[in-house]
């Protein structure tokens, strides 16, 4: 059969590639651009100097603490989130009165900005005035006011705690999809082989929630790993940057102290990063699914 | 893709020039908006000056402060900027070495020279060339709450260092949500907080041999002295969770003895704690009389590529008369700038403000210097971790004055 060529696959997807070069690649072209150049604070280019950025980078101790805060904190939200949302998922799929309403209760923290959520944590983790220290007061767990932000050692848990609260409805929601799709048919031949219900959960609901799964680690890892409010909000990464993570000192860098150059050499680091993370999840995870 | 991009910026190009042919007399201004009160204050001035001045255009812009520095660069890189523009005075050197801000000496006569407090204009003057006018003023000094003073039983306000500590113990004891000192640990200008007790022990930012002041003998001093105070439980406990609203907040509330901060807060009190029985005062001296205030000016720069020059200038001579001067710092609760503003009743009367303005011979600016934001938080992390108690309060300074010395040298 002759096709023509019009319905050539690479013609039709011309279009979106174009639009996707325009809106990713080109601004990535200019960061490489601006991170091998000596800039100013105004943005304008002063002349090519080489990985000179690169290395300004690398040999500041602030960098290498921000990045293995980033690991922790990509790591502790991600499991967490799954860790919780997997089973809220399956009550939310499991028939029980008011079950619509909970799946609401659930969701809705996604439709408030992260900001916002970030704000109203500020000031429920305040030490004096904050809700959290009055509700804990109240049912006698301390007897003394916690300064949740003045040290890392509270603050920087708390914060990745309101991060995996913030990253479960969007979890739950891919995870509820799932679920569905799991045929109840295989439940019921299960049961009458009398299977326990952590069989069942093992050997059918994990196996074929799989590629959820999957497909929410590598999605949450990106948006957790690039995630600014909520520690911008709480802390701005203080005190003394104990509780700044790449994309904190990034921002500091760039908007703060004017480096532009070292900030787009950062930049190009994290994307870097971040993609290497992903093409390796990715294959492992299809390894595994090939065997 | 590339050559419609290119026709729509030569189209945009080509839009902006006959727009500048057309109204040749234009003069655009982008104002930082200090209060709801700063937008109808510059629309006023403008129409004023354009009835004034037939056939001129004077375009106001305001921005948020917090985006301000962000949106001037991003103008500036893209060859978009104003004519006129409010920057924060620390900036300035920025916009000076990188030949953007006009220097404004030819236009400046001795006449229009003597209409300001010579301390404001000292901080715009880079190279022998004054590049900036102060728009804005502001200096810090204490407050007290007069209500905590009667119950501990102080009767004089601590004059020296030495006896807001004892005060401060004294009030801190009064009950366990009272502090008797508030301490600022947190985000923007927490060095400052640490350099009124560094200035008041005789300390420099920079030395005269260009280095870090912070490993002297006043760093030294000013650490410990805060970090005792944190110990001995007469700051709000966890310090390093408090900017400066969280402080102020805790002020207002009456949970806070002594707090130094800028003149807004009078007018917020005012509005939000108006029970509140408060006074105003120096910051406390050290022990050979030294005392610093932080002054913080604001300028407003002519940029270099302005194409109407004259007329931009002409607008600033309107802004800078004592009729205008008057209402921008009236509205906005600075401080005057300009003898003549400050000799009249409002300003005159006002004994808050006069607290402050008597502080002003001992005003230390923050150092004009390239990089300075960066020693800022290099010093604000080296407080945070002394007030935490994670370093000694030499070796920490030590080491922050070796990293800072580091940025100067470059």
């Amino acid at each position: 059969m002759i096709r023509s060529p019009l319905t050539n696959p690479y013609l039709l997807i011309l279009p979106g590639f174009l639009l996707a070069a325009f809106i990713i690649l080109w601004p990535l072209y200019q960061l490489g651009t601006i991170s091998l150049n000596d800039v100013n604070r105004f943005g304008q280019l002063r002349g090519l100097n080489g990985v000179e950025n690169y290395v300004a980078v690398f040999t500041d101790p602030d960098f290498l603490g921000a990045l293995w805060r980033t690991f922790i904190w990509t790591g502790g939200i991600v499991v967490g989130t799954l860790i919780i949302s997997v089973p809220v998922a399956m009550i939310l799929n499991e028939d029980f009165y008011g079950r619509s309403l909970a799946r609401v209760i659930i969701m809705l923290p996604w439709a408030v900005s992260l900001t916002m959520t970030a704000i109203v944590w500020r000031w429920a983790l305040n030490g004096e005035s904050g809700m959290l220290n009055s509700g804990l007061q109240n049912i006698g767990l301390i007897d003394q006011n916690i300064q949740w932000l003045a040290r890392a050692s509270t603050a920087f848990p708390v914060q990745i705690m309101i991060g995996i609260l913030v990253t479960i409805p969007f979890t739950t929601t891919i995870f509820l999809g799932g679920l569905s799709s799991i045929p109840d048919d295989l439940y019921e031949a299960a049961k009458l082989e009398g299977a326990s219900r952590w069989q069942t959960f093992r050997e059918i609901t994990l196996p074929l929630m799989k590629p959820f799964l999957n497909i929410s680690i590598v999605l949450n890892m990106i948006y957790v790993f690039n995630s600014f409010p909520i520690i911008w909000a709480t802390t701005q990464g203080g005190p003394a940057n104990s509780t700044d993570i790449l994309v904190t000192y990034l921002y500091k860098l760039g908007f703060r102290f004017g480096k532009l150059g070292e900030a787009s050499a950062l930049s190009v680091m994290m994307f870097a990063l971040l993609l290497a993370f992903t093409i390796l999840y990715v294959a492992l995870a299809m390894r595994r699914e090939r065997t | 893709m590339n050559s419609t991009a290119l026709k729509a910026t030569v189209a945009g190009v080509a839009l902006l020039s006959m727009a500048g042919w057309a109204q040749a007399e234009t003069v655009r201004v982008t104002v930082a908006e200090y209060s709801s009160k700063t937008g109808p204050y510059f629309e006023e001035a403008a129409k004023a000056f354009e009835e004034a001045n037939p056939g001129s255009d004077i375009q106001i812009e305001v921005v948020p402060w917090d985006v301000l520095l962000q949106k001037l660069t991003t103008d500036i890189s893209g060859g978009a900027n104003a004519d006129l523009s409010i920057i924060g005075t620390r900036w300035l050197i920025d916009f000076v070495e990188q030949g953007i801000a006009a220097p404004l000496d030819d236009y400046m006569t001795q006449d229009f020279k003597d209409r300001f407090f010579p301390v404001f204009l000292e901080p715009s003057v880079m190279q022998e060339k004054t590049y900036g006018l102060p728009i804005a003023a502001s200096a810090r000094a204490m407050y007290y709450n007069k209500a905590l003073f009667e119950q501990a039983g102080i009767a004089e306000v601590p004059d020296t260092w030495d006896e807001l500590a004892e005060a401060a113990k004294k009030i801190g004891a009064l009950g366990d949500d009272i502090a008797g000192f508030g301490l600022q640990g947190k985000e923007i200008e927490t060095d400052v907080y640490f350099y009124y007790a560094f200035w008041a022990y005789g300390g420099q930012l920079v030395e005269e041999d260009g280095t870090s002041g912070l490993d002297t003998d006043a760093g030294y001093k000013a650490a410990e002295m805060y970090k005792s105070l944190i110990d001995s439980g007469a700051t709000q406990p966890g310090v390093t969770s408090y900017n400066r609203e969280d402080v102020q907040n805790l002020f207002k509330q009456g949970k806070v003895g002594m707090m130094i901060t800028a003149p807004f807060l009078s007018n917020q009190i005012k509005e939000e704690a108006p029970d509140l029985e408060y006074g105003v005062a120096a910051i406390p001296a050290g022990p050979d009389g030294e005392r610093g205030t932080y002054g913080v000016t604001d300028s407003i720069i002519m940029f270099e590529n302005s194409q109407n020059k004259d007329l931009a200038w002409k607008f600033l001579d309107q802004l800078f008369t004592t009729e205008w001067r008057a209402k921008f710092t009236s509205g906005e609760g600075f401080l005057p700038v300009n003898p003549e503003v400050a000799a009249q009743p409002a300003f005159a009367d006002n004994a808050d403000l006069k607290a402050f303005t008597a502080l002003l011979p001992d005003a230390r600016f923050a150092p004009v210097i390239a990089g300075w934001e960066e020693i800022a938080a290099t010093t604000s992390d080296a407080v945070q971790t002394i007030y935490l108690g994670n370093g000694e309060p030499k070796a920490t300074l030590d080491a922050a004055a070796e990293e800072i010395n580091g940025i100067l040298g470059q």
